[in-house]
């Protein structure tokens, strides 16, 4: 959806929700962020596709690197990041309800 | 979590992978995220999904540099970099392409084509070239305006002086031993002399100059027998006048990327670059006309050979470049203006 917040990020706007959804509760590095993301999502975000998401997120002030800690590098969310993840996960709810309520009403509730 | 202990190995493998990227993003990455691969290999040693995700992702990044992706870019750095790029691959175009032109204009000076592929071939490519010299001087006259101030200490437009004093210097030395060059061995064009020269499209004077400056895309170079035959001078021109091209080119585009133009002015030199890629488009539709229509002509004045079919190959690969950059930059400007 090219009107949304993550839209102009193309085919990285899934990792990089993922990411920002990652760090919303707080800083992690690049294999902390695969793994937590492997834990919520079931999926795993390959080394070179993470870090393509993270220097756009980084390029577009959503994310920030904090200082090295043992040659990893954490990230955390902006405001900035935190504002277009909300408006941009709430379009996503919005679009699943309407699904949801779609298929309910044409299938039956499961 | 992550790694524990890592082979020689392993650290070798990673770093093998870190130099698909480029080095300013190893520079800003590099550490973290062969951190990020080893933690990766220590949990899974063998993956072709991961080595081909990390290469591709490393050419993704390269691509990055010359603009053809917004892989890692600011807006403004996307659209200086789209806008050099689509410089660079506008000029390879030219080069092969004014090679192509100079030669129907020696076989037009001589004989007028009798088929419509090569009539309507040449007027395409006559028009594209005018349209493309047009343009390029479009967006010279704000590059070269703001290279002076640059370089005059005024102004905030070209960046520090030091920084343009390298590639003007190129662009100077590279420009004049290709128009001394070419001024000089212009005299030898073959199609002095001919019998058609006042019906033909292109005027003789720029054709020579056109063919002398591009003497070097020949098809002799396939056969050095004939080209031992050449004087010495023709040959050492044929040799050197690359590298006047090269630092004429390699010079253009490193000021372009040195540059800091207003939001204003790279949405207008982003026009221009979209224009430009059209104009492209209009000589590579008459080349195309011409080669594949294969009109020979009286004494095979219009015959296309092999390096003609190279060059089409060269100038479809530049129009493709050309094409994606005029997008990047055309997104880059949009985004700083805040419409992106």
């Amino acid at each position: 959806m090219p009107g949304t917040p993550l839209g102009g990020f193309g085919r990285y706007a899934g990792p990089a929700t993922l990411i920002l959804s990652s760090l919303a509760d707080g800083p992690k590095h690049g294999y902390a962020l695969t793994k937590d993301i492997e834990q919520f999502a079931g999926l795993r975000l390959a080394p070179g596709t993470l870090y393509e998401a993270l220097s756009r997120l980084e390029g577009q002030g959503l994310i920030e690197a904090l200082e090295s800690q043992d040659r990893r590098r954490p990230y955390q969310l902006t405001a900035a990041g935190a504002a277009a993840l909300r408006a941009h996960l709430a379009d996503q709810q919005r679009v699943a309800q309407v699904g949801l309520g779609r298929l309910a009403r044409t299938w039956g509730a499961t | 979590m992550g790694r524990d202990v890592t082979s020689p190995a392993v650290e070798r493998t990673a770093a093998r992978l870190l130099r698909w990227y480029p080095a300013g993003w190893r520079t800003r990455y590099g550490e973290e995220f062969t951190e990020l691969l080893l933690a990766e290999y220590a949990e899974r040693p063998r993956s072709w999904r991961r080595t081909a995700n990390v290469i591709g992702s490393g050419l993704l990044a390269r691509l990055s540099g010359l603009g053809l992706t917004g892989f890692g870019l600011s807006a403004a750095d996307q659209a200086r970099a789209s806008l050099a790029t689509l410089g660079g691959a506008a000029a390879a175009f030219l080069i092969f392409g004014l090679a192509m032109l100079a030669q129907l204009a020696i076989g037009w000076q001589w004989t007028m084509p009798h088929d419509p592929a090569t009539t309507s071939g040449l007027a395409l490519m006559a028009a594209g070239t005018v349209l493309l010299f047009l343009l390029t001087a479009l967006a010279a006259v704000p590059v070269a305006w703001g290279t002076a101030a640059a370089l005059l200490g005024r102004g905030t437009g070209g960046g520090p002086r030091g920084r343009m004093a390298g590639p003007v210097g190129f662009v100077l030395a590279g420009g004049t031993a290709l128009v001394a060059g070419a001024h000089h061995f212009q005299n030898s064009w073959p199609g002095t002399g001919g019998t058609a020269v006042h019906r033909g499209l292109v005027p003789a004077g720029a054709a020579a100059f056109s063919w002398a400056s591009t003497l070097s895309v020949s098809s002799y170079w396939a056969h050095p027998a004939a080209l031992r035959a050449f004087p010495a001078p023709e040959l050492a021109w044929m040799a050197l006048s690359p590298l006047a091209l090269l630092s004429l080119v390699g010079g253009t585009v490193a000021i372009v990327r040195r540059q800091r133009p207003s939001a204003r002015l790279l949405a207008y030199q982003a026009r221009l670059a979209a224009a430009a890629a059209l104009a492209m488009a209009c000589f590579l539709a008459g080349a195309g006309c011409w080669v594949f229509g294969q009109g020979s002509g009286r004494a095979g004045l219009f015959h296309a050979g092999v390096v003609d079919v190279a060059g089409l190959a060269v100038m479809t690969v530049a129009l493709v470049a050309a094409a994606w950059a005029a997008v990047g930059a055309r997104r880059g400007a949009l985004a700083l203006a805040g419409r992106g």
